[in-house]
């Protein structure tokens, strides 16, 4: 039956094919335009390790000013960097299966095998980055808790950064010059990716991961500033770089793991009284304000998604919504025009629902055609969008990746879409009287 | 002839005509919000920047060899840049204007913290600035290159005089906007800063900055060892002096990182890509919406006149002239767009209402609102147009006709 029904379809089609173009064309723009804000949507909404999102949790304490909040449209909200000192005083809490904290600095690489002198961003961090994040080893591995306290000249390098000073060769015991100082290679990361870059928001979300990465003390060593943004409250002389450490200035972040729920309320308890010690020791004025992000509430807190993307997704719905009620319109008028013919069937014995399900089938039919051009339009509308924004974004596969799930999720949609669509238009042309159209012919 | 007549056979047949309503109403409640929006955007990145941004463009160079003299190779460099063909001026800068990085810092008008308060976006940088920002100073002067301070070590502090924006001295100053040149501002410690020239205007750091164009300018170099070089150009000569100044640099001593060149138009574009996006989606989107009213007002009044035929034919048999013919359709399609745009403004405040609460949106402008309502009621006559044509076109002789 429901083959019978096609071939009904495909007549139908031919009898007015203009009519049957702007459906599909109706459906197919509002699903394409769907499916570009849908993945530039769901690109910055991804939640980087699914897997560790109860595990990962980013501390926030308030250090900041006592006369106003940090941000003042959200008044609520604790900084999203720490002081030198409390980066450090955090750190040394025993609670978390493993932690760490650090900053982004910047130095001349130079002296690989056939390396030109670069400008490179580093990351300053303490050895459990590489597990707590899963960072992919091409060769080596990480540091580990002792080549943090020495600490050891190690250094990690990104692939790209090994490619360029070692020809992408194993490169682990070989050594690079940074800040004039020898470094060993101890590890190369595989492609590694986190986009959005949530451990590094403040500097942007869609930033480059650093090329390479370098035991978080030796930021004090060769006493390096941030690269990245540095915010200062308090009025204070700072003539060195050790006052600059211990001044009231935030520009580092910490990281925790803690596995079990215990843990968490161990950690969250030892926050308070980390805080509640600071403020007996005349600092930490405002109120009590502490926070345990997970990776998701990390993204949230710090608005990755953007307003506009999702005011923008909104929008697109609403004109699907239109193109939709466009598509009931002119499949009531297209239905009803074609009257006689459903009655005629109706009086050579086809009941009701046989003429309901036609209908709907030509409906299906008109849904799933408009859905599949909408997908490929869609696809070649994130294409246009990256062409047309990679002029002054880079790395945009990584901000804005075409994802094929959203083009099912778009074929889904419109099937779905049509069906609701066409239910009115079946519903009403299987009600019409047949005698009425008999009579006139 | 009343709309009587016409409402109650609306009634009568009202699925098809609820429909072209409830179509209207979601388009005006999309159309006026996204043009409001798209408007908005366009404002924000038309606005001058005060640079001369069309022929400039900057690129960062590191030292990093062990008896490297940073102060050296920028004399030099620029010695030898401001001599280039095509090379309007050049300056060494901590920042790029427009490129969203960037340091500010909080101003008092009076010392400690007291007074009129203003945060800045800062540029250190040199006495040669002015020109190669190509701003335009109101009052006051340049920099003398007595002014410019070389200093070796990271310390703390300003030199004592400064270029600024006329919207950072006013907001400092707001009850001597037409002698500000020479006044004395103050940082957080107190150590003041002497007002020397006034820039018209100028775009610092963060174009998404409500502050965008509070700008010092500071004559401070050091204390390296890395910094950026800002090149401004003769007009049409960007492309060549870019290519030129990479070679040359490398050239004048290869012991230095000299980073990827980069227009400031590169960095202005980046800095609104968002912006752009925004309004280049939502253009997109009114324009296809707009369509798709228009086709479905077109299909639905061609549908009203192909089932009623018979009818039109009757009453142009009784005698109702082909005016009276296409009077009729146009006024079926104007009540049932008025019903469409009376529901839409009720639909597009609340959606504008929605926006700027939820998102911090501009409140909606009602001009837009007035607008939408014109021009969707003009395009719902123009839609219906050809079919009532075709409506009078139906001869009489179709009443006595079987179809």
């Amino acid at each position: 039956m429901f083959a019978y029904y096609l071939r009904l379809a495909v007549q139908s089609f031919r009898r007015n094919p203009g009519l049957t173009a702007l459906m599909v064309m109706a459906i197919a723009l509002g699903i394409s335009v769907c499916m570009v804000t849908l993945t530039s949507y769901r690109a910055a909404a991804r939640i980087p390790l699914p897997h560790k999102n109860e595990m990962l949790y980013a501390p926030n304490i308030d250090s900041w000013d006592p006369k106003e909040p940090y941000d003042k449209d959200k008044a609520l909200n604790a900084p999203d960097l720490q002081t030198y000192r409390d980066a450090r005083g955090l750190y040394a809490s025993t609670i978390p299966d493993r932690k760490l904290i650090m900053f982004k600095a910047g130095g001349v690489l130079s002296g690989g095998k056939n390396m030109q002198p670069e400008y490179v961003a580093a990351r300053m961090t303490t050895g459990d980055f590489f597990p707590m994040f899963e960072t992919p080893f091409l060769y080596g591995g990480g540091w580990n808790a002792k080549a943090d306290e020495g600490p050891e000249p190690v250094v990690v390098l990104s692939k790209e950064t090994n490619e360029k000073a070692f020809g992408g060769a194993n490169s682990v015991g070989k050594t690079l010059l940074w800040h004039d100082r020898e470094f060993r290679v101890v590890g190369v990361l595989n492609d590694w990716e986190p986009a959005p870059k949530f451990y590094d928001v403040s500097n942007g979300s869609f930033d480059d991961p650093e090329q390479i990465y370098v035991p978080f003390t030796w930021g004090q060593i060769l006493e390096l500033g941030s690269d990245g943004n540095t915010n200062c409250w308090k009025t204070e002389d700072i003539k060195s770089y050790q006052d600059f450490l211990n001044s009231e200035c935030i520009w580092f972040e910490s990281w925790v793991e803690l596995r079990t729920p215990e843990k968490v309320v161990a950690y969250r308890k030892f926050l308070d009284d980390y805080v509640i010690d600071q403020k007996s020791k005349g600092r930490f004025a405002r109120p009590l304000n502490n926070y345990l992000y997970t990776i998701e509430g990390w993204m949230q807190r710090n608005n990755v998604v953007g307003t506009d993307n999702k005011a923008m997704l909104i929008m697109a719905f609403a004109f699907l919504a239109v193109c939709l009620v466009n598509t009931v319109g002119l499949l009531l008028a297209k239905f009803l025009n074609a009257a006689p013919i459903a009655g005629v069937r109706r009086a050579l014995g086809a009941s009701r629902r046989d003429i309901f399900w036609q209908h709907l089938t030509e409906s299906g039919v008109i849904a799933v055609t408009g859905g599949i051009a909408g997908g490929l339009l869609g696809v070649a509308g994130v294409w246009a969008l990256r062409s047309w924004y990679g002029r002054f974004v880079q790395d945009l596969e990584r901000a804005l990746p075409v994802d094929y799930s959203t083009f099912v999720i778009a074929v889904v949609i419109s099937l779905v879409a049509g069906i609701i669509a066409g239910l009115y238009p079946a519903w009403r042309i299987g009600r019409a009287a047949p005698a009425s159209y008999l009579k006139v012919q | 002839m009343g709309l009587r007549p016409i409402f109650s056979s609306l009634l009568r047949n009202s699925a098809g005509a609820l429909l072209v309503a409830i179509q209207i109403a979601l388009t005006l409640a999309i159309v006026v919000n996204a043009v409001f929006v798209t408007s908005e955007r366009l404002t924000k990145m038309g606005r001058p920047s005060g640079l001369d941004d069309q022929n400039q463009f900057a690129m960062s160079v590191t030292g990093f060899e062990k008896n490297f003299d940073f102060f050296a190779m920028v004399r030099a460099d620029m010695a030898m840049l401001r001599d280039m063909p095509g090379v309007v001026d050049a300056s060494p800068i901590n920042q790029i204007p427009l490129s969203g990085g960037g340091s500010s810092t909080m101003f008092y008008s009076l010392p400690d913290k007291k007074g009129e308060n203003s945060p800045v976006a800062y540029y250190n940088t040199d006495d040669h600035a002015v020109k190669a920002l190509g701003v335009k100073l109101a009052g006051g002067r340049n920099f003398a290159a007595t002014d410019v301070v070389y200093r070796p070590k990271d310390v703390q502090g300003f030199p004592g005089t400064a270029v600024v924006t006329r919207a950072f001295a006013e907001a400092l100053f707001p009850k001597d906007k037409d002698k500000l040149v020479g006044k004395t501002f103050y940082d957080d410690q107190s150590k003041p800063l002497v007002i020397v020239g006034v820039i018209e205007q100028m775009h610092g750091a963060w174009v998404g900055w409500d502050k965008v164009d509070r700008v010092m300018l500071s004559p401070l170099v050091g204390p390296g060892p890395g910094v950026r070089y800002l090149i401004r150009t003769q007009p049409g000569q960007l492309d060549a002096v870019m290519t030129a100044v990479e070679s040359a640099l490398r050239k004048r001593d290869p012991n230095r990182v000299v980073g990827k060149l980069r227009t400031v138009q590169n960095f202005k574009q980046s800095s609104y890509a968002s912006d752009s996006l925004t309004a280049v989606t939502l253009s997109v989107v009114t324009g296809l919406v707009l369509i798709f009213s228009a086709l479905g007002i077109f299909g639905l009044a061609t549908f009203n006149v192909n089932t009623r035929t018979r009818q039109i034919g009757t009453r142009r048999a009784v005698g109702a002239r082909k005016r009276d013919i296409v009077s009729y359709f146009m006024a079926e399609n104007w009540m049932v767009t008025s019903l469409g745009v009376l529901v839409g403004c009720i639909l597009a405040l609340a959606v504008g209402y929605w926006l700027s609460n939820q998102f911090g949106l501009p409140r909606l402008n009602l001009y837009f609102l007035v607008g939408g309502v014109a021009g969707l009621w003009v395009l719902g006559q123009l839609a219906a147009w050809q079919p009532a044509l075709r409506a009078a076109k139906v001869s009489p002789a179709m009443a006595t006709r079987s179809v």
